[in-house]
């Protein structure tokens, strides 16, 4: 398993889909054991349909005898993990459980607003067994509040957050980023809340309860534009461009949808683009214009900008301009981006799983954390016996009894 | 509590913001070259640095003297070279966090970048905008504030253990590492994912759709179709073959589109919400930031923070994205730079 600084951190994860794993893979990559804790059929079923095959493909290229363990997207965010399957519905299961938050720091969910307290496990149950235990809850519009209910995903959220008011093509296209943004932005917020958490209960003592809503991860990424508005300042959709450089955008370059982002930040970073791009017909531009000029005549110089790189590949154009100090860089599909030499040398992407699949490594590097004593993502249930005996010292005939009863289980019921 | 010295951007800025946050002493170095905001300073200011000292020198020995008496230093350079003539391997600190856009080792260490630079080659711009035509950056501080989000989580995990480490954290990663699935899509299924407007693609129908008064957002996973159906006031297309399946609906989407479209264009987003709610089916409306702000739904959930500027009023400002129930609130108030020239 991984190590790292949070070594002696026991978390509990009963997340799915993207925000709640993609958090607990970060703290499991800084070392944290974390347990996910799943439903018997949280992978799947164990027949996939033929010919249905999920959005990420199945790892190692086909579905094998195990699909529910294939299925890329959910591996992707599964390594350092260990899995325990149990159906929470049944006495046995909920027991089981809650001896496991006898001895856990964190518990971290991200089901709708009322399912952990119909289950009878919500923080205020946990934390009578366990004071000290840090629950997380990640609901779509949070616990509390007229949006509670509500059915939230990353991308209906987005718009609510104020963020579409400022994306898209001009004043009248607004657009969605279609990548479910509120996810990622709660998955750093849920590690950095559960360290926060776990540094208070290092001073206090004193356990938590957490809310970490999509929503709210959303809006805090609008801070800005929610206090420049209060300010009576501008709030634009504008684009590719930048109210505070120009240029700024995107650019066309030779090839099939090639394309080169370019940022000029300074009166510097702009004469020096006047200089790469003097050879272009009629592209005579004035090196002493300030960042007004710029602002007011910036179709202009995209247009010369785009004459220019239509000459060069994106990523040839790219190295022109760093060289000549200017901030650019391709716009990259995953087979750039693990081609990128940057990337390889630091060793970012990882070749964990079979296939070899290579995985976004973490961002985090320092001394003692390593993608070199990472593990894969575990087949389902895979760590039912070693959790329960090593954690809570149940012994073998207990859990072959829980085995039996199906409240343990290592593949979705038939 | 921690003593923490922030020296750069908006990522440091923002990593700091967290700190102050959970009750840490923050000392900012303020650079007379501020970096360039998708929004005015001051509205920067009053978002990020509100409960910090701020300190504007270029004096070195100040700065590695703050360093020394600092638990955690959180620098952010624009380059691994300004990292390094920062004199960030002297100074004395047991944590130390350097976030540039690429990281202090490798080729393109000491590339220049600015956000929409890092976005397009972590892969993320390549995925946004409409087909055919010009892609489409994220506008604001996305990755600034993710970085400094896995910042403040790596330094606050080493302080947990006791534990010395310096931390090295390249921005163009941070935007990699949170791609959604589109290396696995690469890698297992051989597909490129490429962009479509508002449009999810691989889900339908999850698009942008006008009402009378604005956009909303359907995002219709299939296990919400039937409910959707009814929804939109069309049951009928539960038995229509041409949408029985997403599959099928993947393949008439535009139709499918044109129903919706003509579906919601008569209602307004309160009575989609309403009835969104009724139905429980997830959609999303489009709000503008002044809308955000008077949402009652924020409001009841203590969303807001009151920040008071340097002249005595006062902005809301969002707390942080997660809420640590019987946590007292920071004080929040914005000071003015302190001038420190020459020696200590």
């Amino acid at each position: 398993m991984a190590d790292g600084p949070l070594r002696d951190i026991r978390i509990l994860d009963l997340t799915h889909v993207w925000a709640g794993p993609l958090g607990t893979r970060i703290l499991a990559d800084l070392g944290a054991t974390v347990v996910k804790i799943e439903a018997p059929m949280s992978r799947g079923p164990q027949v996939f349909p033929a010919g249905v095959t999920p959005i990420g493909g199945w790892i190692g290229g086909s579905p094998g005898d195990e699909p529910w363990n294939a299925n890329a997207v959910l591996v992707k965010l599964q390594r350092n993990k260990q899995s325990i399957a149990i159906d929470l519905k049944t006495d046995a299961g909920r027991e089981t459980f809650l001896d496991l938050v006898r001895i856990a720091d964190v518990v971290i969910e991200n089901f709708s607003a009322r399912a952990m307290s119909g289950l009878g496990l919500d923080y205020q149950h946990l934390a009578e067994i366990n004071p000290a235990i840090i629950y997380v809850a990640m609901p779509g519009f949070g616990a509390s509040g007229p949006y509670r209910d509500r059915v939230a995903f990353g991308p209906t959220v987005e718009p609510m957050s104020g963020l579409t008011d400022v994306m898209g093509y001009g004043p009248d296209e607004p657009r969605n980023s279609a990548m479910a943004l509120p996810d990622p932005v709660a998955a750093v917020s849920a590690t950095a809340a559960v360290v926060t958490a776990l540094r208070r209960r290092a001073r206090t003592g004193q356990g938590a309860y957490v809310e970490m809503s999509l929503h709210e991860g959303g809006v805090a990424l609008c801070g800005p534009w929610l206090i420049e508005h209060q300010l009576d300042g501008q709030v634009e959709r504008i684009g590719n461009r930048h109210p505070q450089m120009a240029p700024h955008g995107v650019y066309r370059c030779s090839g099939s949808d090639a394309w080169i982002a370019i940022a000029c930040s300074s009166d510097a970073d702009w004469q020096a683009l006047c200089g790469v791009l003097s050879g272009v017909e009629g592209g005579n531009l004035d090196p002493t214009s300030d960042l007004a000029h710029r602002r007011s005549a910036h179709d202009v110089i995209d247009a010369h900008i785009s004459a220019w790189t239509q000459q060069h590949d994106k990523t040839h154009a790219a190295e022109l301009l760093q060289a000549a100090g200017i901030a650019a860089g391709p716009l990259n599909a995953t087979p750039d981006m693990v081609a990128d030499p940057q990337v390889r040398e630091r060793g970012f992407f990882v070749p964990l799983e079979p296939g070899p699949t290579l995985m976004p490594g973490s961002p985090i590097k320092m001394a003692g954390v390593s993608s070199d004593d990472w593990t894969p993502c575990p087949r389902l249930g895979a760590d039912n016996a070693t959790v329960l005996r090593d954690w809570l010292g149940y012994s073998e005939t207990k859990i072959k009894a829980l085995e039996e009863a199906k409240v343990l289980v290592d593949r979705p019921p038939a | 509590m921690d003593r923490v010295l922030e020296i750069g951007g908006f990522a440091a800025g923002y990593c700091g913001r967290l700190f102050v946050q959970g009750g840490a002493e923050v000392v900012r170095i303020e650079s007379a070259h501020a970096p360039l905001g998708w929004v005015s300073s001051t509205a920067l200011d009053l978002y990020l640095h509100p409960g910090k000292r701020r300190v504007l020198t270029d004096n070195p020995a100040l700065i590695a003297e703050l360093a020394s008496h600092a638990d955690i230093v959180v620098a952010e350079g624009a380059t691994a070279n300004v990292i390094d003539e920062l004199g960030f391997n002297q100074w004395h600190a047991p944590v130390k966090v350097a976030i540039t856009p690429f990281g202090r080792t490798g080729p393109k260490r000491n590339w220049r970048a600015a956000p929409n630079v890092l976005l397009a080659m972590g892969g993320y711009t390549n995925l946004m905008g409409d087909a055919n035509r010009a892609p489409l950056t994220l506008p604001g501080h996305y990755v600034e504030f993710q970085s400094g989000g896995f910042a403040y989580t790596a330094a606050n995990a080493c302080r947990l253990a006791d534990e010395a480490n310096v931390i090295d954290i390249s921005m163009l990663e941070v935007v990699m590492s949170l791609s959604q699935f589109t290396t696995v899509m690469w890698h297992c299924a051989g597909n490129i994912r490429s962009r479509h407007g508002s449009d999810f693609w691989s889900v339908v129908p999850t698009n942008l759709f006008q009402c009378s008064d604005g956009w909303v957002y359907v995002n219709i996973v299939p296990t919400f179709w039937d409910a959707f159906t009814v929804f939109i006031d069309h049951p009928e297309l539960l038995v229509d073959e041409r949408f029985t399946t997403n599959d099928l609906r993947m393949k008439n989407r535009d139709v499918l589109h044109e129903i919706i479209a003509a579906a919601v264009a008569s209602q307004s987003r309160a009575e989609l919400q309403a009835r969104a709610g009724e139905h429980r089916v997830p959609i999303g409306v489009v709000l503008t930031v002044a809308e955000v702000l008077d949402d009652a739904h924020l409001a009841e959930r203590s969303v807001w923070q009151q920040v008071t500027r340097m002249d005595g009023q006062s902005v809301r400002s969002p707390r942080p994205a997660w809420w640590l129930h019987d946590e007292p609130q920071p004080d929040l108030k914005l000071t003015p730079v302190e001038v420190v020239r020459g020696g200590n």
